[in-house]
């Protein structure tokens, strides 16, 4: 067991490249005249919260992290114009399915916090506990990183 | 419950090192005078055994003992000394190796010792400790003599499995294991588990404090919470806050280049510090305070100062060098 555990790689790309990607998002939606009547703010909000997503996930590696690529497939239900998805040879669901069901013996302390994780981390459905884990450091990093960019923003725009 | 936390720990305490860096730690036991890759697994397992190390060694002169009141406090649950044969204060050891054997039956991984009856047998000096040291030494001298070989194993083992995806980990089971593959692939699991934990617990601000997996994913989840409802928050911000139609491109840059950064309001670190539930909630009455200030003037001028924070806050004192491009275009479509 010793040797075979390379190391877990959560490297995440530096602040500028979120802030680009979240800025061309926000450019984005500007140009769709959203922001002229002010009683939309709801509807409003919900867009930038998904740009601010969409943005992340994209500047995080797009399809190459499981958790931004279930973010993507969840935004772009029904038109997905936006991403390419890999096809990827899927593994056979009742195989997760089983595995999980094994994982409510394995410390059910465990287990039951895993679950309410998975519920949080977007594409947490079909993963094991350690993979699971694995895909929640590298979303709490690009998480932080959005919320620093997304300040630096608020900050920079709002009234002195 | 206790004693499945105590288990719990001595599940974390083992996990700390791999099997390789234990023999390691094995062979230098065998110098005296060493205790430097000791002093830090003495501090965390002195809360369990809430010295009985000082009570042990200090009736003894001996060399050999010490190193055996210092293997079995790490080493007990794997070196698997029968219970009866320990002594005084081993009873707490005792207990804490009947707990273990108990709660963790079949959970930890052990290097399976050949029975090599052969090997050196070292004459004690204390009748008491006999068994036992020759238990311990035995133990030692079969590792010393089996860590070589082990490290060929590993180190082909890991050479096998980088050049083939689809070889299999060769896990050997530990003395007195239950050697069943479902109990081994169960601790290899949860060896996984618990380095991805202590990874995440760097990654979380506040987690070093808390022992315990349970507790530990719980303060996890709180902050992959307490992120996402920050970033709703911000996005309510932004939604309310319009900036300027027409920015002055030259101006900006110019004020660009001359003007400090800004700093960073202390906001953040409030908000990115308390995400415990309490501190949370005044963070909130803070955001929506703000929120609800801006939403009255949804509509009002942003000067071009504004805008210099803006690049600013991005730059955090950096040259803008690749920026400049990017920038002047995000700028004009923000305009838009």
């Amino acid at each position: 067991m010793a040797s075979a555990d390379k190391t877990i790689n959560t490297d995440v790309p530096e602040k500028d490249v979120f802030a680009i990607h979240f800025l061309q998002s926000l450019s984005n939606l500007r140009t769709q005249n959203l922001f002229n009547s002010p009683d939309t703010t709801n509807y409003r909000v919900r867009k930038i919260k998904k740009a601010a997503y969409v943005s992340m996930a994209r500047a995080a590696g797009g399809t190459s992290r499981l958790w931004s690529r279930a973010l993507l497939r969840r935004a772009t239900k029904g038109n997905n114009k936006i991403v390419r998805f890999p096809r990827k040879k899927r593994k056979v669901t009742w195989k997760i399915s089983s595995k999980r069901r094994r994982s409510d013996q394995r410390a059910p302390v465990v287990e039951e916090a895993a679950e309410r994780l998975r519920n949080l981390v977007p594409g947490g459905g079909g993963m094991e506990t350690s993979k699971l884990m694995e895909e929640t450091a590298h979303y709490i990093k690009c998480l932080s990183m959005q919320v620093k960019v997304m300040q630096c923003l608020v900050d920079g725009l709002s009234p002195k | 419950m206790n004693g499945a936390i105590e288990a719990d720990l001595l599940l974390d305490y083992n996990t700390d090192m791999s099997v390789l860096e234990r023999q390691r730690a094995h062979l230098k036991y065998l110098n005296p005078g060493f205790d430097s890759p000791l002093a830090g697994f003495f501090s965390d397992s002195s809360m369990i055994n809430g010295g009985v190390i000082d009570g042990f060694l200090g009736t003894d002169g001996l060399n050999l003992p010490m190193i055996y009141g210092q293997t079995t406090v790490e080493g007990d649950p794997r070196l698997s000394i029968s219970p009866e044969t320990m002594i005084g204060t081993g009873n707490f050891k005792k207990r804490k190796f009947d707990t273990e054997t108990k709660d963790c039956d079949g959970k930890k991984k052990k290097i399976l010792m050949m029975n090599r009856e052969d090997e050196v047998e070292e004459e004690d000096e204390k009748s008491k400790l006999t068994e036992q040291n020759n238990g311990s030494t035995k133990s030692i001298k079969k590792m010393k003599n089996k860590a070589k070989k082990e490290e060929n194993s590993y180190s082909n083992d890991s050479s096998k499995v980088t050049i083939q995806k689809t070889d299999y980990i060769h896990v050997r089971a530990r003395r007195g294991q239950a050697t069943d593959s479902h109990s081994i692939a169960e601790r290899v699991r949860r060896e996984k588990i618990s380095e991805r934990m202590k990874f995440l617990q760097d990654l979380v601000p506040g987690c070093d404090k808390i022992t315990g997996k349970a507790g530990m994913l719980d303060e996890i989840i709180n902050y992959v919470q307490s992120l996402q409802r920050q970033i709703e928050f911000l996005s309510m911000k932004l939604a309310v806050v319009n900036p300027r139609p027409d920015f002055d491109m030259d101006d900006i840059f110019a004020k660009e280049v001359a003007s400090t950064p800004m700093t960073v309001v202390p906001s953040p670190e409030m908000v990115n510090s308390g995400y415990s539930h309490e501190m949370v909630n005044s963070g909130y009455s803070n955001e929506m305070v703000s929120s609800g200030y801006l939403h009255f003037n949804p509509m009002q001028q942003v000067d071009t100062t504004s805008s210099d924070p803006l690049s600013s806050c991005f730059n955090n004192g950096q040259a803008p060098s690749m920026w400049d491009s990017h920038v002047q275009n995000l700028y004009g479509s923000l305009g838009v």
